[in-house]
């Protein structure tokens, strides 16, 4: 699973997610992307997840690139402890998303296969996405 | 290489409307633009969505547009230079077009064709992985080429590159882009499955925190 090997601190604030995707929005380095279309947190669970169904399906045809990365830890206190007593430990990582962040894409596959294996990949995730190609051609589903 | 055929002809009207104003004339059915160039003053513009939606569909951004303002007698000869779109919906939020002289040499970005299929693609051996889309390229408005032909048939072999140095110059044409610049590549199929491999998950707290480690060392000694 996904996580960064070195942080400068070990702990981070919530911090919002207003607004939109300003960068990574657009498809860069295949020809077809699944693009979110509401702000979440995704764990490196849900990437790997969505990974998985899309080598799934995909199988050793195409080439895929992962284009979000879980960067930001979250903290969970242990089962069943009185409040209090500071901040809790690290439990996970997530990738902050905003809507029109391209999170997966893929290239050496037919249109329909990208299409397919999309759709199985987001149903790993907590958000709804859509389809995108490459620019020349308009974003749909 | 495609030689441009047919000039494509493109209705303006002068924008009054600036700033964040804009959204309203975008609610109305129009998009704002501005046309500019070099020894000319920047002219707003404002567009019919329709009808640039439906010649953006064919026009890219080496092709020659006559952008016929009303009121004016003449109509200008333009490039498609920049197009925001909202990365969403898709729709357009703002164009740019450069009006250009047909004597002076000017740079555009040219779009890359891809004809032709490796071989190794074919039977399945390899992928085709695309670096490049466009190039940008110096040269005088009337020499400006709908798109650059890629052949992908002398690619034979797996890790076989074309690069920019390959193509097939038109004439009056120079290449800005770097000439070492990869256009596409077959790459070799994945070997191994990556799926089933269950590595150990490393537990979320177990990463390395910079300067803790020296900060305790220090303490400790």
């Amino acid at each position: 699973m996904l996580m960064p090997k070195r942080v400068k601190y070990r702990k981070q604030m919530r911090g919002r997610m207003k607004g939109k995707a300003t960068r990574g929005n657009t498809i860069a380095f295949g020809d077809y992307g699944l693009q979110a279309l509401e702000p979440a947190w995704i764990t490196s669970r849900q990437i790997e997840a969505a990974r998985r169904a899309i080598v799934r399906h995909v199988r050793r045809r195409g080439k895929y690139w992962i284009r979000i990365f879980p960067d930001k830890p979250v903290t969970a206190k242990p089962a069943e402890t009185r409040m209090g007593k500071g901040k809790g430990s690290v439990d996970h990582w997530v990738a902050v998303v905003k809507p029109g962040r391209i999170m997966f894409e893929l290239s050496g596959v037919s249109e329909e296969m990208a299409r397919e294996a999309m759709r199985l990949a987001s149903h790993k995730l907590p958000i709804k996405c859509q389809f995108v190609k490459r620019e020349g051609t308009s974003a749909g589903e | 290489m495609d030689q441009q055929t047919e000039q494509v002809e493109l209705i303006a009207e002068r924008r009054t409307v600036i700033g964040k104003q804009v959204k309203r004339l975008r609610r109305q059915g129009w998009v704002p633009g501005v046309m500019y160039g070099h020894g000319f003053d920047p002219v707003p513009l404002q567009f019919e969505a329709r009808d640039l939606q439906h010649m953006l569909s064919h026009v890219g951004g080496s092709q020659l547009i006559r952008v016929k303002v009303k009121g004016q007698r003449r109509p200008e000869m333009a490039l498609l230079r920049d197009v925001q779109r909202d990365p969403i919906r898709g729709t357009l939020l703002h164009v740019d077009f450069y009006r250009v002289m047909m004597t002076e040499r000017l740079t555009a970005e040219v779009p890359l064709e891809i004809v032709g299929e490796s071989p190794v693609v074919e039977q399945k051996q390899g992928i085709l992985l695309q670096g490049l889309s466009t190039v940008e390229v110096e040269c005088l408005p009337g020499n400006l080429v709908d798109a650059i032909e890629v052949d992908l048939s002398d690619l034979t072999e797996v890790d076989q590159a074309l690069h920019v140095r390959d193509l097939a110059v038109p004439a009056g044409m120079k290449i800005l882009t770097d000439p070492d610049e990869m256009i596409v590549r077959i790459v070799p199929l994945e070997a191994r499955e990556e799926i089933e491999a269950e590595e150990a998950v490393p537990e979320a707290e177990e990463v390395e925190v910079i300067g803790e480690a020296t900060t305790k060392e220090t303490a400790g000694g």
